[in-house]
Formats: C-alpha cells, sequence, structure tokens
C-alpha cells in the first residue's frame, strides 16, 4: 500500500513540478484538464444514453468502443510520450524496490493522471448504458475495472517491452516515422466513408460479431449478459490480465539489465559528389549537399515528405469520387501539392535547431545567409519539382483531363516558387524549435505551439494570397496565364530570400536562441 | 603583442537575473588562456556573447581588435568554437560535418577534404569518419567538435568545457592538439571546472564569480603561491569550515536505521540495505 501511495505521490508531484514557474505549460495543463473532464462527462452521459438504444446495438457499440479503447491504450503512450520519467524503468531502477513492488508502483503512476480517470469514467458509463438485472451491475463492476486494468497492463507491456529499443537511436527514428501512421489512421474515417456503406448498422453489427471474442469485447458482453456466461468471460479475462501482469513484470525485470547497443551502428556509403559535378565548388553546394542527405536520413524531414505527398493524396481522392471535376482541378491540386511541400520550408533552420550555431559563426554577413536560404531551397526542388511533375500527370490523367497537365506543373512550380520564398520570411521571422522526438500531436517545443501555428498560417496565407494571380485565371479557363507561374515564383523565391537574409542576418542570435529551445 | 581578446563591461540579463554584470575580459595573443568559475558564474554567457552567438544587453567585446558586432566577417574568419552541450549536425557522419563546415565557410573541397583527413587521424577517429554524429561517444563528440573548429586555421579558440565527460585517452589526445596549436603563436580560451587541468595547461588564467571577473593574469600572479584549486576557493569563497554539521548518520554503521527518510524501506532485500558497502564483490 505505501508502495502505491509514494508512486502516486511521485506522479502528482512530477505533474505538479512539470508546470511550476511556467504560464504556458500551465494553461496548457488547464486546457487539458479541461478537455478531460469534457470528454470524461460528455463519454459518460453518452455511454449511459445507449440504455435507450435496442440492446444489441447498444451492446455492439460498447464492444466497438471497449476494444477501441485498448487499442488507443496500445498505441496512443507510445506515439504521444515515448516514455515519460514515472514510465520509464530505467529511472527507477537504482532504487531497492522487488520487480514485484516496482510494478505494482508503475501501475500505479500510470492511472494516476486525469486521462485515466476520465477513461476510468467513460468506461463506467458503459455500465450505465448496458447493464441490466442485479446480475448485470454485479458482473458489471469488477467488468469495468477488468477493462481497465487489461488497458493499463497492456499499455505498460507495450512501452517496457518496447523501452530498449525506445531508448536506441535507431528505435527512435522507427518511432518517429510512426507519426506517419497516425496521419493514415486519422483518414481511416474519411477512406470507410467514401466506401459508401449503405448501412452502418449491418457494418455495426459485423463488426462486434468478431470484436465480441476479443478481451475487451468479452468485457462489454459481460455487462451486458449479466448471468454465467458473462462469468466465465470475466474469469478469462481476469486470468488474461494476471498473464499480462505477469509477462509485464518479467519484461521490467529484463528491460533493467539489458544495455543500450545503439552506438554500434553501421557507417554511411561516402557521398558520390554528384551535387559538386553540377554545382560550382563553395557554400552554396555544400548546403545542398548536407540537406540532401538530411533529407534521407533525418525522420522528421521523412515524415514532413511523406505527409505532403498524402494530404495531397487525400485531398485528390476526396475531390474526385464523385466523378471527374471541373478543367481547373488538376491545377488546383498541383498547386495544393506544391504549397504541401513547401510548408516544411516555413521553418527551414527548425530541423537544424541547437546545431545552427554551427552556421552562425561562420556567416559573417546577409550574403552568407542568402546563400544558405538558396542551397535549401535548391535542395528542396530537386526533390519537389521531379515530384510536383508527377503529381500534375497523375492529377491530370485521373480527373480526365490530360490536357491539363502541362498547365498544371507549370502552376505547381510556381507554387512552390511562392511557397519557398514566403517560407524563408517566415523561417526568420517566427523562428521555433522542432523537437528532436516527434510527437503526433506538437510540432513545436513546449511553449512554442503558438508559434509553430502563427508560422504556417502566415506561410499558407502568403502562399495561398500571392498564387491568386495565377490560380484563378487558370481555374477560369485562361490557361496560358500559367506559362508565367514558373517566373513569377522564381521571382518570389529571389525575393523572398533577400528579404530573409536582410531580416534574419540582423536577428541572428535571436533566430539562433528560437530554434535551441529544449525540448 | 596586442591582446587577442578584450571585453568593457560586457553584460547580459535573462529576466530579473543578471547572468554576466560587467565582464572585463583580457587575454594576451599567444596564451593557452583557461575561465575557470563555479557553476553558474556567467562562464559560457561570457563566452557564447564574445563569439557572437547572443547579443550583449550592454559592453563591447573585440578579438584581435575587430569589433564582434560591428565587425563580424573579419571576427568569424578568426575564431574557432566549440560551443557548450555538443550541438553538432547530428545526421551527418564526421567527416561530412568536416566537409560541411568547411565549405560553408569557402574552403575548396579539395583543401578541406585534405585537412579533414589529417585531423580525423590526429584526433584518432579515422575508423569512425563515416559513422553518423548521432551514433558518437561524448569523447568523440568533443573531438569532432574540436576538428570543425580548428579546421579554418582559426587565430583564437573558444572552448567551453571541452573536457567535460572526456575520457583520459581522448582528453590527452585534445590536449595534444591544443598545445600544438598555442605554440605557432595562436590563443586557446577555454572553460573548465578542473582546477588540476588548467594548472597543468594554462599561462594565464581568468577567474569568474557571480557574473564578475575576480581575478586575472598569468598562472603565477593568480595562484600567488598557492594551488590553483586553493587559490580558486579563496578567490569565490567556498566553504571554508567542515561544513558536516547535520550529516552525524553519514557513516554511521551501528545496524539501527537512524531517521526515517523516505529512500530508506525496512523490508527491502538485505543485499540493497543503505548500509550494504561498496565494493562488495559476489
Amino acid at each position: 500500500m505505501s508502495t502505491v501511495a509514494l508512486f502516486a505521490q511521485l506522479k502528482l508531484r512530477l505533474l505538479a513540478g512539470n508546470l511550476r514557474g511556467d504560464v504556458q505549460r500551465t494553461i496548457g495543463f488547464v486546457f487539458s484538464l479541461i478537455a478531460a473532464i469534457g470528454v470524461a462527462g460528455i463519454g459518460f452521459l453518452l455511454m449511459s444514453l445507449l440504455r435507450l438504444a435496442p440492446d444489441d446495438i447498444a451492446s455492439s457499440l460498447v464492444i466497438v468502443a471497449f476494444t477501441f479503447f485498448l487499442i488507443g491504450w496500445m498505441i496512443v503512450p507510445l506515439l504521444a510520450f515515448g516514455l515519460d520519467d514515472t514510465l520509464d524503468p530505467a529511472k527507477l531502477w537504482l532504487l531497492p524496490l522487488p520487480t514485484g513492488r516496482l510494478a505494482v508502483g508503475l501501475f500505479t503512476a500510470s492511472v494516476t493522471g486525469v486521462w485515466p480517470v476520465a477513461i476510468l469514467i467513460v468506461t463506467f458509463g458503459a455500465l450505465a448504458g448496458l447493464a441490466s438485472g442485479v446480475g448485470g451491475f454485479l458482473l458489471g463492476v469488477p467488468a469495468v475495472l477488468l477493462q481497465f486494468a487489461l488497458c493499463i497492463v497492456t499499455s505498460r507491456l507495450i512501452t517496457t517491452a518496447l523501452s530498449g529499443v525506445l531508448r536506441s537511436r535507431r528505435g527512435r527514428d522507427v518511432l518517429a516515422l510512426s507519426v506517419l501512421f497516425v496521419v493514415v489512421l486519422a483518414q481511416l474515417p474519411n477512406l470507410l466513408m467514401n466506401q459508401g456503406f449503405s448501412d452502418p448498422g449491418t457494418m455495426l453489427r459485423q463488426m462486434a460479431a468478431v470484436l465480441r471474442w476479443t478481451p475487451p469485447g468479452m468485457a462489454a458482453h459481460a455487462i451486458a449478459d449479466g448471468g454465467l456466461v458473462g462469468l466465465a468471460e470475466l474469469v478469462f479475462v481476469a486470468l488474461l490480465v494476471v498473464v499480462l501482469a505477469w509477462l509485464w513484470v518479467k519484461a521490467l525485470g529484463r528491460a533493467l539489465v539489458t544495455p543500450d547497443a545503439s552506438t554500434q551502428a553501421a557507417s554511411v556509403r561516402r557521398e558520390s559528389g554528384l551535387v559538386d559535378r553540377v554545382l560550382p565548388d563553395g557554400p552554396l553546394a555544400a548546403v545542398v549537399t548536407k540537406e540532401l542527405k538530411y533529407y534521407r536520413r533525418e525522420p522528421r524531414f521523412r515524415v514532413g515528405w511523406f505527409s505532403a505527398v498524402f494530404v495531397t493524396a487525400m485531398l485528390a481522392f476526396s475531390l474526385t469520387r464523385n466523378g471527374p471535376g471541373g478543367e481547373g482541378l488538376p491545377v488546383v491540386l498541383t498547386a495544393f501539392g506544391a504549397l504541401m511541400i513547401a510548408l516544411q520550408s516555413g521553418n527551414a533552420f527548425g530541423i537544424d535547431g541547437r546545431s545552427l550555431w554551427m552556421n552562425a559563426v561562420a556567416f559573417g554577413s546577409e550574403r552568407d545567409l542568402a546563400t544558405d536560404l538558396a542551397g535549401r531551397h535548391l535542395a528542396n526542388a530537386v526533390v519537389a519539382v521531379p515530384l510536383i511533375a508527377v503529381l500534375a500527370v497523375l492529377g491530370g490523367l485521373f480527373t480526365g483531363h490530360p490536357a491539363m497537365i502541362v498547365p498544371a506543373a507549370l502552376s505547381g512550380w510556381g507554387a512552390l516558387g511562392l511557397g519557398l520564398g514566403v517560407g524563408s520570411v517566415t523561417s526568420v521571422v517566427v523562428p521555433y524549435t522542432v523537437p528532436e522526438r516527434m510527437n503526433a500531436f506538437s510540432g513545436a517545443a513546449p511553449g512554442q505551439g503558438g508559434l509553430a501555428f502563427v508560422s504556417s498560417i502566415g506561410t499558407m496565407l502568403g502562399i495561398a494570397l500571392l498564387s491568386l494571380p495565377f490560380v484563378l485565371p487558370v481555374v477560369f479557363g485562361w490557361v496560358w496565364v500559367c506559362v508565367a507561374a514558373p517566373f513569377y515564383g522564381l521571382l518570389a523565391e529571389a525575393l523572398g530570400r533577400r528579404l530573409a537574409a536582410r531580416i534574419g542576418y540582423a536577428r541572428l542570435p535571436d533566430l539562433l536562441a528560437a530554434v535551441s529551445k529544449a525540448s | 603583442m596586442a591582446d587577442a581578446v578584450r571585453t568593457h563591461g560586457l553584460f547580459k540579463r535573462y529576466g530579473p537575473q543578471v547572468a554576466v554584470a560587467g565582464v572585463d575580459l583580457v587575454v594576451p595573443a599567444g596564451s593557452f588562456a583557461g575561465l575557470v568559475g563555479p557553476n553558474g558564474a556567467g562562464k559560457t554567457t561570457t563566452l557564447s556573447m564574445i563569439t557572437g552567438l547572443l547579443r550583449p544587453d550592454g559592453g563591447s567585446a573585440e578579438v584581435d581588435g575587430f569589433h564582434v558586432w560591428r565587425d563580424p566577417v573579419q571576427v568569424k574568419a578568426r575564431i574557432g568554437v566549440l560551443p557548450e552541450g555538443l550541438r553538432l549536425f547530428e545526421r551527418l557522419s564526421g567527416r561530412e560535418l568536416l566537409l560541411y563546415n568547411g565549405r560553408l565557410r569557402g574552403l575548396p573541397k579539395a583543401d578541406v577534404e585534405r585537412r579533414a583527413g589529417e585531423l580525423l587521424a590526429v584526433m584518432d577517429l579515422a575508423d569512425a569518419a563515416d559513422k553518423l554524429v548521432v551514433d558518437y561517444s561524448t569523447g568523440m563528440r568533443k573531438k569532432i567538435g574540436l576538428a570543425a573548429a580548428l579546421l579554418h586555421n582559426p587565430s583564437v579558440l573558444f572552448l567551453d568545457e571541452p573536457f567535460e565527460g572526456v575520457d583520459p585517452v581522448s582528453a590527452n589526445t585534445l590536449t595534444d592538439v591544443l598545445r600544438r596549436f598555442t605554440s605557432s603563436g595562436s590563443t586557446v580560451i577555454f572553460s573548465s571546472h578542473v582546477m588540476d587541468l588548467v594548472e597543468r595547461l594554462c599561462d594565464w588564467v581568468s577567474v569568474m564569480s557571480a557574473g564578475h571577473i575576480v581575478a586575472q593574469g598569468p598562472l603565477a600572479d593568480v595562484r600567488g603561491g598557492r594551488s590553483l584549486n586553493q587559490a580558486f576557493l579563496d578567490l569565490v569563497g567556498g566553504p571554508r569550515g567542515q561544513g558536516q554539521a547535520g550529516l552525524d548518520w553519514l557513516g554511521a554503521r551501528t545496524g539501527a536505521h537512524p531517521g526515517e527518510h523516505p529512500g530508506a524501506r525496512t523490508g527491502a532485500q538485505p543485499g540493497e540495505q543503505p548500509g550494504a558497502r561498496p565494493g562488495g564483490q559476489p
């Protein structure tokens, strides 16, 4: 019992210590608290309202909901937090605690918090919505608690089993890429809707019929059943929780003594010097070479590029599913894709982050910064120009307007140039730190979320406004206008780069400080 | 000969806290200078302001007679920097990092390649040259950072805690390279807590405390017949008495656990009792 109290206190202290003296984090916490209370209240209400629905629909919904809770507990902690101090066994292994007590302590730490309590309340909503008769309530309370315990233990088992991986550099790289998974997952309902299920009721019944035999499904079914079958199901779930807990204790014992082997990494290939064959020797070639390497090796870049293409594909998919669109559609789509790609340059120095000093001590004039930006733009264009051409071709073919491929590509390139120009200005005006450890729910260091928001909105508005002069005429049929688009984009890029160099060089130390925030 | 570094009333505050309160740092050209001071004395802030990475709130700094904030081109070509915290381009290999750094400063690629190869060999990094910096150990990072700082042959080298967390072998490599560098008439300024090291390497010492320079000059003058460690403690006002009141329990081995503090839990496994002797091999 003292272990439970101790770890609950530890978690609460960590929560409080995290907030002390930091207004932005406190505000963030208050919002999170309000959101959790809202979720708990509304979730409980919705779940209890199931009482009004027909029995089979209600129980099917609860089965599906319980399964999603479990999946959520498995995935979200990994994506959102990686490891926090209370959850990383390595932080605690010097304490003279036997593994069993450590497990109890970590369990306590993971249920102490705003969100676990909110989820527990929502889960209890199922009891209000589903249980019938004395048996239902008698079985319902342990069923809800077991479901909750199952979620926690499974989630802990996964983070502990992966904790060795999560501490290594390669593991964190892979985890960073799993952010993509969330991007894809967020589009899943959209895709499903597009499939056009004629009857959501049938779909629900089909899903529930399968999920009913999963452990969370059994817990949900036990509440609705309330009889001997329910009892048997609960016994099974309880056994499963015990087995998972035992596995977790074993994994914990192993995680404590397994070393981190991440530094024994393989070498990288020596460069082929392709860039040097095309560009004259000098800083520009150096920057282009470095940026192209970063596109390949830095997970944050890989996520950025993939997301840009994926979001564009999704937009294309949803715009074209009701038959081929108008003639302007390929142009709009390609320009949108270029916008998404260019948005990555809206905070050009963010990913360099704390290493940017190396550039800062070398740059003695505005010209040097302008060269740096030019190198970054060139590297971006090396990837983006062919990519935009592919987008234009695909857009033209799928919408049934192959004649629009060339105008679409021209507009896309123009939009890219605009984006790079606008992006270089926002990069120096509202720079912010991109955290090392990617988090699916925030793209900026703690306390800089507002800046990140201003930056991306600013870039987006800037690009959108400046691209109207050629996108609008094309949409209305004056296709020839887009011949000028690449030149317009090039002009915007050159002007934006020079303006950014002038502003950025004057505030180089501030720029450095803004992208070097601890994350 | 002129001074390599000279600052006048350098001043920086973070909110209400004054980090550097009017520092007049002087380092003669060609010296191996140590900047020492307790944690929080303002060493890093001072070095950042002299190297142009942090804008001072007041005062001025000159390197080789050039004003840091008015004549950055001249200053930046003359200085090499190794900041605290090992912040490097992590996703480049050691060799690529040197190539990038040299070419960014406008050196021809062929020259940079030759220099990088030699530096990597001297720093004993040849085997790790094609591994990513993100996978380097602390000592390797300090060495590749120093190599990057030396690449353009600066005349003044600023190193912030270059020996922190570095193993003796790597530290020896670092000091060899730095000695060679100063013997050719160039200047090294480094910050450190390790008095023995400063005493061994430096011929010029500046002592900082609470944002001020409290002593500065040739090593022998600052030391004044004492060991540098004692001189330092006298200067910054370390604890003079036996600061052990209230630690009676420390080292007591009477069997009973005195006091109830949260770390000591009765009933834990016997082998992990706080009373267990260190070094008790199985």
